[in-house]
């Protein structure tokens, strides 16, 4: 199953023409991707490193810090609430993801693994769903949410999970697709009704796509700067780590020591996550793209 | 049809209907009637306004005396709220029960579509005396006859120049036209080794700070709006003298230095504003900033004085432009007598403007505080006193469309003072081609 | 039609549809199938209706009408649309600024994740270390991001141009102040974040036969025509899907541009809004969607914004059926192709 086997293969037969060749391609090669992974770090380094400074020095030549302000990380709590936006962001992003899991995998399996006439066209309805902007519905949907009394909150932007999330219900769909049907047909010999074939055979093998799935919503909502913008802005008790992090620098007398390390923190969880989920999140980004 | 296809219409035909019904039009009654004089105003009350920091906490000072002398209201602040968030809010239908914004611009566009109260009935009600407010504040408190919003102390702008730095450089008294003030800024202007600009004169960018040109306009006599109420940018020469006059500084300088001394400048309220700093020699700002040099930089060594007039027109020297904060009730407000008590504290109490007037150092609106003894007037604090009371001093209008023909002249005008625009007289008919098109599409005319 | 070549030993395919008849006392069992096919797909069908279907024909509605949101919808015909392409200030602007970002950040981080992934494979040691520096910038949000990189290109105080000046370079660029190099710095900052794709293109690019390399090579193939006739072929679909999707990220650029400018243009005026300080520089980082925004939630003219929508609804639709018509097999699996 290539799909989940992600360790890289040297492709082997390349024919090298000599060891002399070899050892120049090799350290060109090896140059060009230190150098290349030295540049895609730099900012993150620059990050640390201001984060950490005087705010006098931030805006100096000097790039290495004289002291070392590791206090500067309480200062940015102190300085702005961050933790009620840390703990929206976490009430966005879990109720998100949960809804949506909720909604998305009954219709990612019914997409997949079920055949009814209509599927084709609901499939459609789906892939029209997910490559539509944002902004092309917001302001019916702004409007919608007025009448109903939700704007200032994150409501908005968390129930309509409970109804589907297009890219969500794609990617587990893609997932599903690579599951062999022996496996159900088994179960349906065995008697089992569909739902038993669902919940108890397919899905548990499905364990990989809906995780990774999981984490896309995570952080597609983690990261959302445009829907908390548009229905939080006049509330900042329901601001989260997106919102308050862009105008973290609006409030009086900040600096970008802080800023910098405001940014490190509204960084780190994601980078985190990632690492302790690095197999399921590659996977769920190659599922987008690549089928079988 | 399958029954899944069927189901689903269902829900389909289900949600649309649902949808339709919901969007009917609701058409909230936004004026109640206006409860008799002998109700007693009680409960909570929330207020939306704009500080933020130090000032924030002068207001909130003045609540608390407010909520002291009216046992039974309770006002609940949120501060940093602008006018974009205080319009989204009320729009659907959260407002504040009492918004303040920090200009004029929005009256036109509130008092015409409702989202502020009318006040009228309330003013005649409780027998308020208008004519204890300044008459200028009166106008721009109000928009085609109807009253929506009351002043809530005004701002005048001036020019501050830091004393030391004209000394070194051998002046002793602050620029009155502007071929001075051009003459000294060049003077006043040092250079780094690598050639950027260390400390200026006078900063010309109209995106710079408070430098724009509603706040220049009054010094030239610039009129926004003929008697036609079309766009006047291009057929008043005042607005091609002051940009001409601007211009010539730019180049002086050079565009692409001055871009890059404003990229590097300090954020406006706080310590590090360049003029406190010691950046910038010359600068026009509003008289609150005497609060913030006193709380940042009290060492600082400057003074305070009118903005140069042009050079043909030195009878407006003394004057300036004049705003002010406004405040008002929003459309979907629970607790209008409430509001309206807190409203009334804020803009007729003497007691209450004298103590928020020296606490953000805001020019106080009635003729009671103006006089009071309790307001603490130094000399710098008097020369924007003086300025708000010169006849030569004007407000910018407003419009159904709130501040946007300020937006669309400040936008064209970055092209102009960057070098991408030559034609000024084109440049300007174009902006009021925009600003007349503009107001078309928002008002339907 | 190319379809993505998969190795011998994966058996994807579902089994072609089987024949059912249906004698009566299957019927029962039918009628129960459709039922959790319709219970299933419930949710997302009321979320189609009501987030989709609705807001599209009211958009479309609101497109042709005069609506602040605190007064009733008037309607005034194609009024919006006129004003837009021929009276306002800024659409044209918003509509190249935007297609700029289209034409030159997608190609930029397609070649770049291309180039960067092959290399990746060659490097024989440390490959999934190198693969997660590439894909870590990826993982920032996008708001940190951008504010990392305003602080990192300030003209006057950014470690960049202090670098610049350290080592001797003359030039001092105003990078996101400069109008003229604002929409380069965020292509910039797009190709710094290009690990999703990156990623994407090596699990396929690992996936070409490597006997097609070989018979390439013993074919006497130099490196640029196995790349030209082995490579491109196999991972043709995936780069298709990356340039489509692409597309119409960049068609709703919003957040990057909205902070870049808000951040680099400095405070706010007192008082002002989020919307006075879009666009900066002159408007160079105006995209289509942020003058959407700044019209219709700043300026609250709804109907306006709307037209707006609509017209990039219209866009986006067009690049969706061009990628619909060019996946079927990718989408719909080898038994519709």
């Amino acid at each position: 199953m290539t799909v989940h086997d992600l360790t890289i293969r040297r492709p082997v037969s390349r024919v090298r023409a000599g060891r002399r060749r070899k050892t120049l391609t090799f350290i060109a090669e090896h140059s060009v991707a230190i150098a290349l992974a030295l540049v895609f770090l730099a900012p993150f380094a620059f990050i640390v490193l201001t984060s950490v400074m005087t705010n006098d020095q931030a805006l100096t030549p000097d790039l290495w810090p004289r002291t070392w302000r590791l206090d500067n990380y309480v200062k940015v709590f102190q300085d702005a609430p961050m933790f009620r936006y840390l703990a929206n962001s976490l009430m966005y992003s879990v109720l998100a993801t949960g809804f949506m899991l909720l909604s998305s995998i009954p219709a990612a399996y019914a997409l997949a693994r079920l055949r009814w006439r209509g599927r084709d066209l609901a499939f459609l309805g789906v892939l029209v769903m997910m490559m539509l902007p944002p902004q092309v519905t917001v302001v019916p949907l702004y409007v919608l949410w007025a009448r109903w009394n939700l704007t200032g909150t994150l409501w908005p932007l968390i129930l309509p999970n409970l109804f589907g999330d297009a890219f969500s219900i794609f990617l587990i769909r893609q997932f599903l697709l690579t599951i062999p049907e022996e496996y159900a047909d088994a179960a349906r010999a065995d008697g089992c009704s569909e739902l038993r074939v669902m919940w108890k055979i397919i899905l548990p093998l499905a364990k990989p796509g809906i995780a990774a799935a999981a984490l896309f919503m995570f952080f597609l909502t983690w990261n959302d700067y445009f829907g908390p913008l548009l229905y939080t802005s006049e509330n900042a008790d329901n601001w989260t780590l997106a919102l308050g992090l862009a105008t973290f620098r609006d409030l009086h007398r900040v600096q970008w020591n802080l800023t910098m390390a405001a940014t490190l923190i509204v960084m780190l969880p994601v980078i985190i996550l990632f690492f302790f989920a690095q197999k399921a999140f590659v996977q769920g980004v190659t599922l987008t793209g690549v089928k079988g | 049809m399958t029954s899944a296809k069927i189901y689903r219409l269902a829900l389909g035909l289900g949600a649309v209907s649902l949808l339709a019904a919901a969007c009917t039009a609701t058409d909230k009654k936004s004026q109640e009637p206006v409860a008799s004089p002998t109700a007693s105003a009680s409960g909570q009350v929330s207020f939306w306004h704009f500080f933020t920091g130090r000032e924030a906490e002068a207001i909130d000072g003045v609540v608390k005396d407010f909520e002291a002398s009216h046992p039974g209201i309770t006002v609940k602040v949120s501060k940093g709220q602008d006018d974009e968030k205080m319009r989204q809010a009320i729009s659907a239908g959260k407002g504040p029960d009492v918004g303040l914004s920090y200009s004029t611009d929005i009256v036109g566009n509130f008092c015409t579509s409702g989202a502020w109260r009318d006040l009228g009935p309330y003013i005649k009600r409780d027998n308020v005396d208008m004519n204890q407010l300044v008459p200028v504040v009166r106008s721009y408190t109000e928009y085609k006859g109807t009253r929506c919003s009351m002043p809530v102390l005004a701002d005048t702008y001036g020019l501050y120049y830091n004393k030391k730095l004209l000394a070194d450089a051998g002046y002793t008294e602050p620029p009155k036209t502007l071929s001075q003030l051009a003459e000294m800024a060049k003077k006043l202007t040092t250079h780094k080794t690598n050639g950027d600009i260390n400390v200026i004169g006078f900063m010309p960018f109209l995106d710079y700070y408070e430098n724009s040109p509603a706040h220049w306009a009054p010094h030239w006599a610039a009129t926004w709006f003929d008697q036609a109420g079309k766009s006047a940018v291009a057929s008043d020469p005042a607005w091609s003298a002051m940009l001409t006059w601007q211009k010539q500084l730019i180049d002086y300088y050079g565009s692409d230095k001055l871009t890059k001394f404003s990229a590097g400048k300090g954020d406006e309220f706080s310590a590090a504003n360049d003029f406190e700093r010691g950046k910038v020699a010359m600068m026009l700002d509003g008289e609150w900033r005497i609060a913030f040099i006193n709380a940042d930089k009290p060492n600082l060594d400057y003074g305070t004085a009118p903005f140069p007039a042009a050079d043909d027109k030195q009878n407006l020297y003394g004057g300036g432009y004049v705003t002010g904060n406004i405040i008002g009730i929003s459309r979907g407000s629970d607790n209008p007598e409430a509001a309206w008590e807190l409203i009334k504290y804020l803009t007729t109490d003497t007691g209450a403007i004298v103590k928020l007037a020296n606490g953000i150092k805001n020019v106080p609106t009635t003729h009671a505080a103006l006089t009071s003894p309790d307001l603490q007037v130094d000399d710098k604090f008097k020369t924007f006193l003086d300025i708000f009371a010169n006849p030569n001093s004007a407000t910018s209008p407003s419009t159904a469309n709130g501040a946007e023909y300020q937006n669309l002249f400040g936008t064209w005008i970055v092209k102009w003072q960057t070098g991408r625009a030559t034609d000024l007289q084109a440049g300007l008919e174009s902006v009021a081609k925009q600003i007349d098109d503009s107001l078309a599409l928002g008002t339907g005319s | 039609m190319t379809t993505l070549v998969r190795p011998a030993t994966d058996e994807r395919v579902v089994p072609p549809a089987r024949a059912r008849k249906v004698p009566a006392p299957l019927r029962k069992k039918r009628r129960r199938h459709r039922l959790f096919v319709a219970a299933l797909m419930a949710p997302w069908a009321i979320g189609f209706s009501v987030f989709f279907l609705y807001p599209l024909a009211a958009t479309l509605w609101f497109s042709f009408t005069r609506y602040n949101l605190l007064e009733q919808p008037v309607f005034i015909g194609l009024r919006n649309y006129r004003y837009f392409f021929t009276q306002d200030p800024y659409s044209l602007q918003a509509v190249r600024n935007t297609l700029w970002l289209t034409i030159f950040v997608v190609p930029a981080r397609i070649i770049f994740a291309l180039l960067i992934a092959q290399l990746v494979i060659q490097i024989k040691r440390g490959g999934n270390v190198l693969r997660t520096v590439f894909y870590l910038p990826a993982l920032a949000p996008p708001v940190a991001a951008t504010l990392a990189f305003t602080y990192l290109f300030n003209p006057a105080t950014g470690p960049v141009n202090q670098l610049l000046g350290k080592v001797g370079i003359g030039w001092q660029p105003l990078w996101f102040s400069d109008p003229a190099l604002a929409k380069p710095t965020l292509l910039i900052l797009s190709v710094w974040g290009l690990g999703d794709v990156m990623v994407i293109l090596l699990a396929t690019l690992l996936q070409v036969p490597n006997e097609q390399y070989e018979a390439a090579h013993l074919d006497g193939a130099n490196a640029w025509q196995r790349f030209r006739y082995v490579t491109l072929p196999n991972i043709w679909p995936v780069l298709l899907f990356a340039a489509v999707t692409g597309v119409i990220a960049m068609l709703q650029f919003f957040t990057q541009a909205a902070v870049a400018s808000a951040v680099a243009g400095g405070t706010a005026p007192v008082g002002g809004g989020l919307g006075e300080r879009l666009g900066y520089p002159d408007n160079a980082m105006l995209t289509f969607p942020i003058w959407m925004y700044v019209k219709g939630f700043a300026n609250f003219q709804l109907g306006y914004a709307c037209a707006m929508a609509v017209m990039l609804f219209v866009v986006s639709m067009a690049f969706t059926v061009v990628l619909l018509r060019r996946s079927r097999v990718f989408l719909y699996g080898a038994e519709e192709a």
